[in-house]
């Protein structure tokens, strides 16, 4: 890795990034227009980004929180934890002296905003071992982590164990790389039988007492309380957003759906995500009163991805849709099924619900949103079994009234390539035009995302979608 | 050497097997050594772990499979769709890592294409947690209980205690065995080569366990009396990774001037814990033996279990190196090779890392001058090998 990538603290560089982004909140539209000319490298981000108005400002305030609380954990004598996206932060936040710190989140950002992305960070995962056909969302800022770029991490604790080994094996290759407590949440085959429940629940009971111990406090009930409560608000502002997606047009722009689950994988149960939460909805409310696209021109075609989205340079997908009119309705990333969701399926136990009444509940109700959180719920068992992959691709793309299916992902991940054709000649028979792609989300060296673009355009002609 | 052993490790249609079948037998396949073996004795089954040795296309497994996956699943697959598995009565497809467990998918997908590729009687998913111990463990005996319950209903077989207790006595001979030819590989001079062992190892995969059992006591008697150890090595090496049941990967090793003397690889022995009990609750002591160990990598956060049991091995048997392979896009090998590298050489071993394709499918002669490279390095001489703390 190169010697200078060391001697600029990663999350320092992203606190910096966005505590200076979010004061764009208060300037003029003129002023923006000058900025966007003098930053020409990243105006293709900026630009789209700050044109959807409020929520966007918010969510760089809730990033400027995140990175500021992280490189002030040690000074304030909190412990950081290295964790994943599918993991959902809330617990960390309840014991008050624990900052999270997700290693996906980071490979997003370097992704959109570097035309290099996270590329030296992920060769650096080589140059120490770690194997080059590992997922590249966690080796993209895990290079950091290793090299003493970011942070110092304290503890790791993930939920990924039977769902991803690609993943549960970067978190543990990291841990006893740095030679720290290593947690990992274990997940069986199947999601709703009781006895899978009973296993969540005394799992994630475990999980909380490594964290008490190598955390070195106990977590506060009333914060816990007032965290969940303020996830169901959240979940029901979501909820609106969702149902708000079912209209024809799509009223909701579709970087929304980064600016949401970035956030919640970041910020879970904070107040300023809530805010984030009603300026989306106020928006997308205003579109679908004057049945406006949320992309602010006509909607051709909807596209569900079912799996995730692409985060090349400038968010290189989103714009595309956006440009060919091809309204994006969200993907594997964007659905957590708690139990008022309008996609919830009317099954016992696929869904979660949040239960305030006491400790037990509470902590069940963690576990339950974890075994719920994107990838752990839908792709943990067989794609064809019941409420799994298939199914649940099937039942978004009805509910959302989608033209086609798009699968985009990482080489790195080998539980979906090993049956992606699978579900796709599935989805095929169910009418619905798949498209995969072969690019990594994460890393522009395996497919330029010309190339995607150049594939994707063939695929939506060719099947007359657009 | 023993011609039947031998044969076992090279090939999948085998006559101990037909003639199983032909008196009446039912034989399961399996594809993790995290799936008991005893249970399926104890039920009077022939449980046979599955092999992709001989594959020479892929051409079945590259259509249900997408390109990033390890060739090790893909090559049982094309077996399977070729017909090579054809004496199966069932199989259990089990957890051991992401691809591996989409063979049950991807193998029942395959069928529908290709009537009778499924064993026809029972095709059957186990769960195996990614802990050794606590709520993990409990779930896992919670799983080999409802294995049993499945075979019974499925077979009409009744699983006793006492027969489950009398199939444990006898896979802990069979380990007691293998034991002792591990000892043996340890002299110095080698009385054994890595392939005559190696063989052994894999054969025990495959064949009855009486007719396993008599070949490998033959062959331990065989060693000891030997007259003259294996002769003209250059180096005596140890082999760690992924899955091999590659018999030319150790004759290749081997052909360079070394002597293969261990391996911690699946189908090779990987366990060298204590016996499993054979008395109380023969459920719960198979649970504990075949979950506890951590020999693989998929037991996340269970590294330094693993290095301090490898590099315990590799101080007995007196290897001066150790070959660490991992199939392409085996990531769980892959990285821990990465940890393994750093530690063992820490401790003055020296490694080679290499990254292959699975079995007849791996390129040879980059692979051979790789290792006649890592023979001439190792021919410098270097200070004894230390164990890792425990």
């Amino acid at each position: 890795m190169r010697p200078a990538l060391k001697e600029y603290p990663l999350d320092l560089l992203f606190a910096r990034t966005f505590q200076v982004a979010q004061k764009l909140g208060r300037s003029t539209e003129k002023e923006r227009a000058i900025l966007l000319q003098s930053v020409p490298y990243v105006s293709g981000l900026l630009g789209p980004i700050l044109s959807i108005g409020q929520p966007a400002i918010t969510f760089l305030e809730l990033m400027a929180d995140y990175y500021g609380n992280l490189i002030n954990a040690k000074k304030e004598g909190k412990k950081v934890v290295m964790t994943t996206f599918c993991f959902d932060p809330t617990i960390f936040y309840a014991f008050g002296n624990l900052v999270p710190v997700t290693l996906e989140v980071g490979t997003v950002i370097t992704s959109i905003l570097w035309k290099r992305g996270s590329f030296d960070f992920m060769d650096f995962c080589t140059e120490v071992g770690f194997s080059e056909t590992g997922c590249s969302s966690q080796r993209g800022t895990m290079g950091a982590y290793l090299s003493g770029a970011g942070v110092e991490i304290d503890l790791v604790a993930v939920n990924m164990g039977g769902v991803c080994d690609t993943n549960s094996n970067a978190y543990s290759f990291a841990a006893q790389y740095l030679n720290k407590p290593f947690y990992g949440l274990d997940y069986p085959s199947e999601l709703t039988p009781d006895e899978v429940t009973d296993y969540h629940h005394k799992d994630y009971r475990a999980l909380i007492r490594f964290l008490e111990e190598h955390g070195q406090c106990r977590f506060d009930i009333d914060r816990l309380r007032e965290l969940l409560e303020e996830k169901k608000i959240q979940d029901e502002l979501t909820n609106e957003l969702e149902e708000m997606q079912r209209l024809v047009p799509n009223p909701l722009p579709g970087i929304f759906h980064l600016l949401i689950y970035a956030a919640r994988y970041t910020n879970s149960g904070s107040k300023k995500f809530t805010r984030m939460l009603r300026e989306m909805v106020e928006v997308v409310r205003d579109n679908a009163t004057n049945g406006r696209s949320g992309m602010g021109q006509t909607e051709k075609c909807r596209a569900l991805l079912f799996y995730i989205d692409n985060f090349s340079f400038n968010v290189g997908m989103f714009d595309w849709l956006a440009r060919h009119q091809v309204s994006h309705m969200g993907s594997m990333l964007s659905r957590f099924f708690p139990d008022n969701a309008p996609y919830r399926r009317d099954v016992s136990g696929t869904c979660f619900s949040i239960d305030t009444r006491s400790l037990d509940t509470m902590i069940d109700t963690l576990a339950d949103i974890n075994a719920r959180m994107p990838m752990t719920r839908t792709i943990r068992g067989p794609y064809d079994a019941p409420n799994m992959w298939l199914e649940d691709s099937l039942s978004l793309a009805k509910i959302y009234k989608a033209d086609c299916c798009v699968y985009n992902g990482t080489p790195g991940c080998r539980n979906t390539w090993s049956n992606v054709k699978l579900i796709a000649r599935d989805l095929e028979k169910h009418g619905y035009p798949t498209h995969l792609v072969y690019a990594d989300a994460f890393d522009g060296r395996v497919e330029s995302w010309e190339a995607t673009a150049m594939r994707m355009e063939e695929f939506f002609k060719i099947r007359g979608l657009l | 050497m023993s011609s039947i052993l031998s044969q076992a490790a090279r090939s999948i249609d085998l006559d101990p097997v037909r003639k199983f079948k032909e008196k009446g037998g039912t034989v399961i396949g399996y594809t993790c050594s995290f799936v008991p073996v005893e249970i399926f004795h104890a039920a009077g089954m022939l449980p046979i772990r599955l092999r992709g040795i001989n594959t020479e296309s892929l051409n079945i497994g590259d259509a249900y499979y997408g390109p990033f996956v390890c060739t090790f699943p893909k090559a049982l697959l094309q077996q399977a769709g070729q017909g090579s598995f054809k004496f199966l009565d069932g199989a259990v497809i089990s957890a051991g890592c992401d691809a591996m467990r989409r063979l049950d998918e991807c193998w029942r997908k395959m069928s529908e294409d290709v009537p009778g590729a499924l064993p026809p009687s029972w095709f059957y998913y186990l769960d195996v947690p990614h802990k050794p111990q606590g709520v993990a463990l409990e779930w896992y005996q919670s799983r080999i209980r409802k294995l049993i319950q499945a075979l019974e209903e499925k077979f009409g077989v009744h699983i006793t205690d006492e027969s489950l207790h009398l199939a444990i006595s006898k896979q802990n001979k069979v380990r007691t065995a293998l034991g002792e030819l591990a000892e043996l590989r340890c002299l110095e001079p080698a009385v054994v080569s890595g392939t005559e062992a190696f063989e052994a190892l894999i054969a025990r995969n495959v064949l009855p366990t009486d007719i396993y059992l008599e070949e490998l006591d033959r062959l331990i008697e065989e060693v000891k009396s030997r007259a003259e150890p294996v002769s003209g090595y250059r180096k005596r090496l140890f082999i760690t990774g992924s899955i091999c049941d590659d018999l030319e990967l150790v004759e290749q090793i081997e052909a360079a001037g070394a002597v293969v003397v261990g391996e911690t690889v699946c189908y090779g022995l990987r366990n060298t814990s204590p016996l499993v009990s054979d008395t109380g609750d023969p459920v719960a002591a198979l649970s504990a033996f075949y979950l506890s160990g951590s020999v693989c990598p998929r037991m996340f956060g269970y590294y330094p279990t693993r290095l301090v049991a490898i590099s315990g091995r590799i101080k007995r048997t007196q290897a001066q190196g150790v070959i660490m392979q991992n199939i392409r896009f085996c990531d769980l090998h892959g990285s821990e090779n990465g940890l393994l590298e750093r530690d063992l050489e820490k401790l003055d071993v020296p490694t080679l890392r290499i990254e292959k394709e699975y079995g007849a499918l791996t390129e040879k002669g980059r692979l051979r001058m790789r290792i006649d490279a890592f023979l001439e390095q190792l021919e410098k001489s270097r200070p004894p090998v230390q164990e890792a703390e425990g």
